[in-house]
């Protein structure tokens, strides 16, 4: 049973790709990737409750699983040197080919060829992963059949090139998958390596000079990583005489070349997770279909990224490289969500978020306490659904009203209320409690607590995200509406997924306690101790479930409040002297003519303005990195 | 049990505190300027006067909002007493704060969506001082519960006497008072026609007014929190305390907010850090 | 009983907003005067806000014009009812010496429903203080008319 979940999980998504390229009709597309979502749902549901296993498919279809990856891993390796060279690319060309002469080499001289058992290991942290990767991912992917019919007709584009997109939409979904559960470390570099070229497809989707630039620069960033990884597991092999994940992380002290490897592996996740100094390419990513950001930002790619750390967290928990590496952590949480405040651009600022959120997971792996890594897994599964909901949300806003800038959405609530509402409850789980983002952010403070510099970034971090959040979701509300607004209309697969995720991130944080206590718990050894005592019954169901509760108690009693109020309706104060009807607001201006109220938010670009601070800070991340390279090799 | 129990007291009883702490303040600020000054109960005939009134909205969502500010002060007043955890009740709390800036931003009036803003500003100062404080106080005590730190045997401002300081200046901005009441003001001060409450009225104003002596009774109850051991103590300390936010308001020109950020963020922040290190370092 | 409190807080806190509509500035001197230590009249619960939103009672200076009549209007129709208008000096009773000026409206009874007529050129501020007294005492009497 369980192999025959992997097996949808991982494989399935490979042959749907497949169909969805070869197959030119819409009908057949649209029917694919619906099924292939329901399926790819249900079957992580189903591995959910199952605990951990392991498990070794030997073969597919008659053919020696482990000789095929690495034939696909070099296939895959062309192909990318292939792209190098077509485009005339050095940088690609250089770093492919770092990474192929020693995988070549590493391959060649490998003592042990027969499989690793076993290839694939499915625990909390995978299964995490996967039931966001599935569900998640394919709720995306739903939403994307809609949002693609759109987008190509506002391109007027001849010969749709939605089987592209989709095979590769759909093809990172079973990447991902793949990754996640994999414990043999090659066959979680075959798929790593594919991410890479599935986001460079992806990003350059539209084509056109900024996406093809940009997804070069996603590409060459990756591939970076990419070397890294493969010099990661070289010396991993060399200290651990092992490709098993599980054996190295259970191996306990491994000496300073495994810190080497762990060094070089969180640099690649550091490239992946797109944290500072590597974050042009996530910024860059946004020129690529909504769904295509969407994907990279919440479920897929960037999630790589810190799973891979978290992954070997316990490896090197309490070391000084752990040490560094929270503070590096911590760095891009702080500085990412300060950029996100000099933004006024919907995208930007949710890819600013992004990378500040999983630089708090970083944080987290570094301080390896089991209440900070239990804090990460929770991050990892609320950040993935609220942050997909918020770029499905931008994405159909900017569809209507045609801008993604926050400025423009002022007052969206008198077009759109119903997605205004959607998105104001995106940013509410995003922000505030007893939602889980936010709990997991209580927990990650909590467990920081012994990591001065690292809690000082993290409670700056917090406070500056309150404001990037909380001035968004209020001015989207921002309504001088006399009359009730009427929902708009929406395609049915556009409105689903979001209402879907909507639910689903309140739903999700009220389950909080079973969450923990299902995925998270069997993950961490021993019980919570230290000052993350209070933690613990913290998070207990009798505390969650009453805060919960009454929380919406207020809530209701406060909606139903607010709808009865016998109120009259009042106009705006503009010092006496407004002019025009209620609905746009004026003063009575030179010659009695009405000059138009506006209103803006702060930027403060002279403190967060992007081009000020991105040179500085991508120095010091580069420190950062370097002191942490440093603290390896103590 | 008796957690809940003193949490549901608190509920009942902080209002009363809160409204007899505004008319104290009233009275004393003006004795200050050698004014005669209001009857102590005065913030209550308010309230209520302001219950009496015609209710008028601007559309529900605003309306809305001032009832989960309420929500989230009153709540936060009753996680502290019944001893909850310090950092969960302060977010809770920030449900409150950041639901009065959506109220504020509810309306396109120019002086309730710059209130906003500068509100925001505030909460950017304040929210990661008080994290910092929080830290120290379960640094000290080893302990984010409300109810561990209460029962810590020596008084905290000894261990923490800059981070008290920091918490004052958090104070400051919570209890709306200059140099630091440029999103909205007090009593006779008016600041853009009170930014954040610009667009309120009536009972919804009032009922605003209601959860702010909520909060006030939230952070007097933290800066308690310092001089637990003895009743004495704890009483000196907050009304010295108080005096100093009454003196500074009356005494102080009100700032910008880029001064605030500027100035009372980084030197809240270097105290908090000088006093976390010593602390880590004893 | 609540509602007993209410009604007899109403008078204990009246908060005033002032308008200046067009006065010399004699009329409005006087009127801040009385928020001074002097005069103190917050000792009778009242405070001075600046938005129409928030106040009970509405205090008039100088005299009414074609130009601000509006905003006259605007103001009181901001304020939440109950509520009370005090017409201060001879200009706003009147229209004083500018009565015949060619853009004067007159007193601000041409605009709005006048409580209480405070006179003076310009009135002491212990009359103006008189003046917002009564104004709640009238404003009490037509609670209890309304019933
Ligand atoms: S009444 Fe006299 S003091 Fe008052 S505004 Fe008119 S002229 Fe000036």
């Amino acid at each position: 049973m369980e192999n025959t979940l992997l097996f949808v999980l991982i494989f399935l998504p490979f042959a749907a790709a497949g169909l969805c390229w070869l197959v030119p009709s819409g009908a057949v597309r649209r029917g694919v990737v619906l099924v292939t979502a329901a399926l790819l749902a249900a079957a992580s549901l189903g591995l959910f409750g199952r605990g951990a296993f392991a498990a070794t498919p030997e073969s597919l279809l008659g053919l020696p699983l482990n000789g095929l990856i690495t034939l696909a891993d070099f296939a895959l390796l062309l192909v990318i040197l292939g792209i190098g060279l077509k485009r005339k690319n050095r940088w690609i060309t250089i770093l492919t080919l770092l990474q192929l002469v020693p995988l070549a080499i590493f391959e060649l001289t490998l003592p042990e060829h027969g499989p690793i058992a076993p290839a694939l290991v499915i625990d909390g942290l995978s299964l995490i992963m996967i039931l966001v990767i599935s569900i998640v991912g394919s709720l995306i992917c739903v939403f994307a059949l809609p949002y693609m019919e759109a987008h190509e007709q506002h391109l007027h584009l001849r010969s749709s090139r939605q089987g592209r997109f989709f095979f590769f939409l759909v093809l990172f979904l079973g990447a991902m998958n793949g990754l996640v559960a994999a414990n043999n470390i090659l066959w979680a570099y075959f798929f790593w390596e594919l991410t890479t070229l599935c986001s460079f497809a992806l990003i350059g989707h539209d084509g056109g000079e900024e996406a093809t630039a940009n997804a070069v620069r996603a590409l060459v960033m990756n591939l970076f990583g990419g070397v890294a990884l493969v010099c990661g597991i070289i010396f991993l092999y060399g200290a651990a005489k092992t490709l098993s994940i599980q054996d190295v992380v259970q191996a306990g002290s491994l000496g300073t070349m495994a810190f080497v490897a762990f060094a070089l592996i969180a640099l690649a996740g550091f490239t992946k997770a797109a944290q500072l100094p590597f974050q042009s390419w996530l910024l860059g990513a946004m020129v690529a279909p909504t769904p295509v950001s969407a994907l990279l930002h919440s479920s897929t790619m960037v999630k790589a990224g810190v799973y891979i750390v978290l992954r070997f967290a316990p490896a090197f928990a309490g070391s000084a490289f752990a040490d560094c590496l929270a503070v590096a952590g911590g760095f891009t949480f702080c500085v990412a969500t300060g950029l996100a405040l000099g933004q006024s651009n919907g995208k930007r600022i949710l890819a600013y978020s992004t990378i500040g959120n999983l630089g708090l997971i970083m944080a987290c792996a570094g301080i390896g306490t089991p209440a900070a890594l239990a804090a990460g897994m929770l991050f990892i599964v609320f950040h993935a659904v609220s942050k997909g909901l918020l770029f499905l949300c931008v994405g159909a806003i900017e569809q209507t009203i045609g801008s993604r800038d926050i400025e423009d959405m002022r007052g969206l609530y008198d077009r759109m209320p119903r997605t205004a509402v959607i998105t104001v409850i995106g940013i509410v789980t995003m922000l505030l409690p007893p939602f889980g983002v936010l709990m997991a952010k209580w927990m990650a403070i909590e467990a920081a607590a012994d990591n001065l510099p690292v809690v000082v970034l993290i409670a700056m971090g917090s406070a500056l995200g309150v404001v990037v959040w909380g001035r968004w979701a209020g001015i989207l509300m921002s309504s001088s509406r006399t009359k009730k607004a009427w929902p708009e209309a929406q395609p049915a697969l556009l409105r689903w997924p979001l209402a879907v995720l909507a639910g689903g991130a309140v739903v999700l944080s009220f389950l909080l306690p079973a969450v923990y206590a299902s995925l998270v718990a069997p993950m961490l050894k021993g019980p919570i101790a230290g000052s993350a005592g209070s933690l613990a019954s913290g998070l207990a169901a009798y505390l969650i479930y009453p805060l919960f509760l009454v929380l919406a108690a207020g809530f209701l009693y406060a909606v139903i409040a607010a709808r009865q109020a016998r109120a009259a309706v009042d106009t705006v104060y503009l010092a006496g002297a407004q002019a025009g009807p209620p609905e746009s607001p004026a003063f009575t201006g030179p010659m009695d003519q009405p000059v138009v109220v506006s209103a803006g938010n702060y930027y403060l670009p002279s403190i967060f303005g992007e081009e000020r601070l991105t040179f500085p800070l991508n120095v010091i991340a580069v420190a950062l990195i370097i002191i942490m390279a440093g603290g390896a090799l103590i | 049990m008796t957690s809940i129990l003193l949490g549901i007291l608190a509920l009942i009883l902080a209002p009363l505190a809160g409204g007899l702490i505004a008319g104290l303040d009233r009275r004393v600020t003006a004795r200050v300027q050698s004014r005669f000054g209001p009857p102590i109960l005065q913030p209550f005939y308010d309230v209520a006067k302001l219950f009496g009134k015609e209710p008028r909205m601007g559309n529900v969502w605003q309306i809305f909002c001032a009832y989960i500010y309420l929500l989230g002060a009153a709540v936060s007043v009753f996680l502290f007493f019944a001893g909850a955890d310090l950092l969960l009740l302060f977010f809770v709390q920030a449900i409150g704060a950041v639901f009065l800036v959506f109220g504020a931003l509810a309306r396109p009036s120019p002086y309730s969506q710059i209130g906003a803003q500068r509100e925001l500003m505030q909460i950017l100062t304040y929210e990661p001082l008080l994290i910092l404080v929080f830290v120290g106080l379960a640094k000290a005590t080893g302990s984010f519960k409300v109810a561990a730190i209460w029962s810590h045997p020596e008084p905290l401002l000894l261990q923490l006497p800059l981070l008290y300081l920091v918490l004052t200046t958090a104070l400051t901005i919570k209890l709306r008072k200059s140099p630091f009441d440029f999103s909205t003001s007090h009593h006779g001060h008016q600041e853009i026609v009170k930014g954040v409450l610009t667009e309120y009225s009536g009972p919804y104003l009032g009922l605003i007014e209601l959860a702010h002596w909520y909060e006030v009774v939230l952070v007097l109850g933290i800066c308690a929190l310092f001089w637990s051991t003895s009743l004495v103590g704890l009483l000196v300390l907050l009304a010295v305390t108080y005096a100093a936010e009454i003196f500074v308001d009356n005494t102080m020109a009100r700032l910008t907010w880029r001064w605030m950020l500027g100035s009372a963020l980084l030197a809240g922040l270097a105290l908090s850090f000088l006093n976390l290190v010593w602390l880590y370092l004893a | 009983m609540l509602k007993d409190f209410i009604r007899s807080s109403r008078a204990k806190s009246p908060w005033i907003i002032h308008f200046d509509c067009g006065s010399c500035n004699g009329c409005d001197i006087e009127t801040l005067a009385c928020l001074t230590p002097l005069y103190d009249v917050e000792r009778f619960g009242i405070v001075n806000v600046g938005n129409p939103k928030h106040a009970d009672v509405l205090l008039v200076t100088g005299t009414v014009n074609h130009r601000n009549k509006h905003v006259l209007k605007n103001l009181y129709d901001q304020m939440p009812s109950p509520k009370a208008v005090v017409a201060i000096g001879a200009c706003g009773l009147t229209g004083g010496v500018f009565r015949e000026a060619y853009n004067v409206l007159g007193g601000v009874d041409k605009v709005l429903p006048v409580d209480v007529y405070v006179p003076g050129c310009p009135p002491k501020p212990e009359a103006i203080i008189d003046g917002v007294v009564l104004a709640l005492k009238k404003f009490a009497e037509k609670q209890q008319a309304a019933g």
